[in-house]
């Protein structure tokens, strides 16, 4: 069974629609990258998936209609979004932004999943104390990415996490979220713009244009594609 | 010295009472951004409730709760009926509801209480004074370096205090604190780490009403009766004490609370031409100087982020 199924589905913003027929398919251990342009829909999907917008169609997690679910009862059922542009609580410090991505536990281990994380972002540790706002960008995209991993998610939804990144901090952040899924299994669906560097780690791909998703496959199948080459990887 | 120790803790009790519904006042704004135009009268409408309750009998400590209770309905209620579906419309809306929710609550008081101070005997009030939360006979005050200070007010102050450390508390020690802090930091963040926002603005607006509520009941204490207008001065101190503490900082609003319940007892006291009727404008002057060199306030964070 798939860890995530998205079938035709539809959503936008009052009466505009945005995403027209949008399909995509998530399995358990996957890394899966959604390439494309600026309005090409990539937000829109990942914040229909997690309940924040009205949409229509299919979503199914673990076998279950999400469809019409509500974003918390959604983190709860184990995706965690990463929002675009980190979205982390400015006015918390580091550890009260990981201890809210913990909202949804009650168990006991929430101070040692946040040391587990402080040993993958040692930066974050050595500012636990200091306000999300006051951190660089790569800080607070570590931030927003190990707040999300507090929730303990089976899926992890990653919205252009390069935004606004150096190069070299954006591969740095890419080598740990494929770290993450090798050692943990945990499935990732990334959208970027940066098709570069995301479809290295990528399992699979898909392209969204105007709404619609208009190829998928594997990297290696994508990037022998002229058209799509030069596109995307611009070369 | 006797004089000087009176007036402070005059205006330390009074001061309490401005604290209190500043509190209110910095919770819904940190909350949804919006200044609750209603907040007094939310807690007049409960201070009339425990005068009612005092008529039925009830025990002040009773009566207290169950003011304290309707305080909290009637602004989670707000919040759901009014506050949250204009808010997606205009924001600037919510503020003229508000305001529109001052006038019915006000409306509403005199349609079922009158226009009367009360207790009066004339209109059959049972009790011969307000429902004090205190001892408030005659007796009732205890000596400091010779100054006579009542219970009431020593009670007023420990009250205040005491529901800023519960506060304190809850906002940095519970669960649910985070979650206010989180959903005045970034609402749509909140969403997405399974945060309720909705219920979390609907408690906050039914807490920021029920603190303000023992805020009214206090200030009626003190007064020993309750009317129409008893909330308008102290609606505007409160809302001049968040804004000099700082409208997102509770510990600013409380201490801006008491020190302008202080300027104005000593200015009135001791600047005989101030009097009474000036004390309101000597309060605006210091506020007014602080606001010039300190825009967001004495407490408050002015916004500071890297992006």
């Amino acid at each position: 069974m798939s860890l995530l199924t998205v079938d035709h589905l539809r959503a936008g913003y009052g009466p505009v629609n945005v995403l027209d027929d949008v399909h995509l398919v998530v399995e358990p251990g996957e890394i899966v990258v959604m390439l494309g342009a600026n309005g090409a829909g990539k937000t829109t999907t990942m914040r229909a998936i997690s309940g924040m917008i009205p949409r229509h169609g299919e979503v199914v997690f673990e076998g279950h209609d999400i469809v019409r679910s509500s974003p918390d009862s959604i983190v709860r059922a184990g995706i965690a979004q990463v929002p675009q542009g980190r979205g982390t609580f400015p006015e918390l410090d580091v550890q009260d932004n990981l201890r809210a991505g913990a909202y949804i536990r009650s168990d006991k281990e929430i101070d040692a999943d946040m040391d587990r994380w402080f040993e993958v972002f040692p930066r974050l540790k050595e500012r636990r104390t200091q306000r999300a706002g006051s951190l660089s960008g790569g800080e607070q995209q570590m931030l927003a990415i190990a707040r999300a991993l507090m929730s303990r998610p089976k899926l992890l939804l990653c919205d252009e996490p390069s935004l606004g990144l150096a190069p070299l901090i954006t591969q740095e952040l890419f080598a740990v979220i494929e770290r993450l899924n090798r050692d943990t299994g945990l499935a990732v669906l990334l959208v970027e713009q940066n098709a570069n560097l995301a479809m290295h780690m990528a399992h699979r791909v898909y392209l969204i244009e105007t709404g619609r998703i208009v190829a998928s496959g594997s990297a290696a199948e994508l990037s022998e594609d002229d058209a799509i080459r030069k596109a995307y990887l611009g070369y | 010295m006797e004089l000087f120790l009176q007036r402070l803790f005059d205006g330390l009790s009074a001061g309490g009472v401005y604290a209190l519904l500043a509190l209110g006042l910095v919770i819904i704004y940190r909350g949804t951004g919006h200044l609750n135009f209603a907040q007094g009268e939310m807690a007049l409408f409960a201070a009339y409730v425990v005068y009612q309750m005092g008529e039925w009998g009830l025990p002040i400590g009773l009566a207290l709760i169950v003011g304290i209770a309707v305080g909290f309905a009637v602004g989670a209620a707000a919040e759901v009926v009014l506050v949250r579906p204009i808010s997606k419309k205009s924001p600037f809306a919510v503020f003229v509801v508000t305001i529109g929710l001052f006038q019915f609550l006000n409306w509403l008081d005199g349609a079922i209480w009158g226009d009367q101070v009360l207790p009066n005997s004339g209109v059959g009030s049972k009790q011969s004074q307000y429902p004090s939360l205190f001892p408030d006979a005659p007796e009732d005050f205890v000596k400091i370096f010779g100054a006579a200070i009542r219970y009431q007010s020593l009670g007023v102050i420990g009250l205040t205090l005491l529901i800023t450390a519960l506060l304190f508390l809850l906002f940095n020690k519970t669960k649910f604190g985070l979650a206010m802090r989180a959903v005045a930091s970034n609402p749509e963040s909140s969403k997405l780490v399974g945060m309720r926002t909705n219920t979390v603005l609907m408690v906050s607006w039914g807490l920021a009403a029920a603190i303000g509520a023992i805020g009214g009941v206090a200030f009626a204490g003190i007064n020993n009766n309750v009317s129409l207008g008893l909330m308008f001065t102290v609606f505007i101190y409160g809302s001049a004490a968040a804004t000099l503490g700082g409208f997102d900082s509770p510990g600013g609003a409380v201490i801006a609370g008491l020190a302008i319940g202080v300027i104005e007892t000593m200015a009135a006291g001791y600047i005989s031409f101030i009097g009474q009727e000036m004390k309101l404008a000597v309060a605006f002057v210091v506020i007014l100087v602080v606001l010039m060199v300190k825009p967001s306030g004495l407490f408050g964070t002015a916004k500071v982020e890297r992006v």
